[in-house]
């Protein structure tokens, strides 16, 4: 069969090896998963960029979460500022700190809320 | 035909923005000095160097892209690159200058050893640049940057990454851009990120002095077998975010075997294992 041959084990590790698979639960990756879970709130937190977005965030933050379609969930987490539910929600942490700006949270803070949270939810 | 003439290979972090924004006596302060000390001197022996260029392989922060449309490899081809606001307003240096005409070639170099970049007309450039490089490149009070810039971003970001081999490859193939480049340019290849941090989850905070102490090592002594290492077991070492380590990687395929550290600092503190090495190549001082 073609397959056999052209699937080469050597091909099979390589493709085996390019998405981690064997980590301990508590380190997560930034990956499929979380990229696909996590897209609205990565497009809120991007938008944080822009200086209009920042403004707007500070004078109503539930006018600026409608423009994303967020999840109750999702709204409840950033009200909240819940960063390791944020994280866990898919929201990268390079996104996450245009978040922390608005909010004026310091990383050394949101590490805090990580360190405690233990193993995974 | 432009050369080679060194490497550096440096963390970039926020941290070192808000010590380096905070002036004179933060940075010269006992708490910072293990770090920027060492970079004073590396900016002293780049002085001394003085390349007409720096090519600077680093990782974007979903800065300029975005997870709409993430590039694997991506060049800028501008003439000046100006700096990202990164959700905070953009700190206040003036755009760095580019050589759009070095970058073509450095982008037609790569597509033919089948490296395809995104190709960018347009790129604002974040702290995986302007962490490290005012300490090295930028004269206060003088007007500002000094060597014309290249960037090269690599996704370390969205998995899938590019592997360390491919990155590993990536250095080889901008060596042989940098080398078949018509002009006579001195070229000192930059790669920036890393070393050990973990900035998700329950380990935030975690630094692998050992992991990072023995991979500075290995670079400088035989990097290539770096390339058997999976991204899973960069992460188990050196934390979710030390990826990054992939951009020295290629900063060291691009020089010589033998080219040899005149400036080497480690420094674990706080939240980061931060790194400096700055590389001579034999034969390379004009």
């Amino acid at each position: 069969m073609t397959t056999t041959t052209e699937l080469t084990e050597d091909y099979l590790r390589r493709l085996d090896a390019v998405q981690p698979k064997n980590l301990p639960e508590d380190l997560d990756l930034f990956d499929e998963e979380t990229a696909t879970r996590g897209i609205r709130l990565n497009k809120a937190a991007y938008s944080l960029k822009d200086d209009e977005q920042r403004r707007l965030f500070a004078d109503d933050e539930d006018r600026w979460m409608e423009q994303f379609g967020l999840t109750d969930e999702e709204r409840d987490l950033v009200r909240r500022r819940d960063w390791i539910g944020l994280w866990r929600n898919g929201l990268s942490i390079y996104v996450m700190v245009k978040l922390s700006g608005v909010t004026d949270t310091a990383l050394p803070e949101i590490g805090k809320q990580m360190r405690e949270s233990g193993g995974k939810a | 035909m432009a050369r080679v003439i060194g490497g550096i290979g440096a963390s970039h972090a926020p941290s070192m923005e808000h010590v380096y924004d905070a002036g004179e006596n933060v940075r010269g302060a006992d708490e910072w000095q293990p770090l920027f000390g060492p970079f004073e001197q590396v900016a002293k022996w780049l002085e001394e160097l003085q390349p007409d260029r720096l090519v600077v392989i680093y990782n974007d922060h979903m800065d300029e892209f975005f997870l709409s449309a993430y590039p694997t490899f991506a060049l800028g081809v501008a003439d000046e690159y100006p700096i990202a606001d990164e959700g905070f307003g953009a700190r206040p240096f003036p755009p760095l200058p580019g050589d759009a005409r070095f970058g073509w070639h450095i982008a037609r170099g790569l597509v033919a050893d089948e490296f395809d970049p995104t190709i960018c007309q347009e790129l604002e450039v974040d702290h995986g640049v302007i962490s490290p490089l005012p300490m090295v490149d930028f004269a206060e009070g003088e007007g500002g940057w000094k060597i014309p810039i290249v960037p090269l971003a690599v996704n370390v970001i969205l998995h899938p990454l590019p592997t360390p081999r491919r990155c590993f490859k990536l250095g080889q193939a901008l060596r042989r851009a940098i080398l078949s480049y018509p002009e006579d340019l001195g070229v000192v290849v930059v790669g920036t990120g890393g070393l050990s941090h973990q900035l998700t989850g329950p380990r935030f905070g975690a630094v692998k002095e050992e992991w990072d102490r023995e991979f500075m090592r290995i670079l400088v002594e035989d990097p290539e077998p770096l390339c058997d290492l999976t991204h899973e077991e960069l992460i188990l070492r050196g934390g979710t975010e030390s990826v990054e380590v992939v951009n020295w990687l290629a900063m060291r395929a691009a020089l010589p075997g033998d080219a040899k550290p005149v400036v080497e600092a480690y420094y674990p503190h706080r939240i980061m294992g931060y790194g400096l090495q700055a590389y001579a190549v034999d034969g390379a001082a004009a």
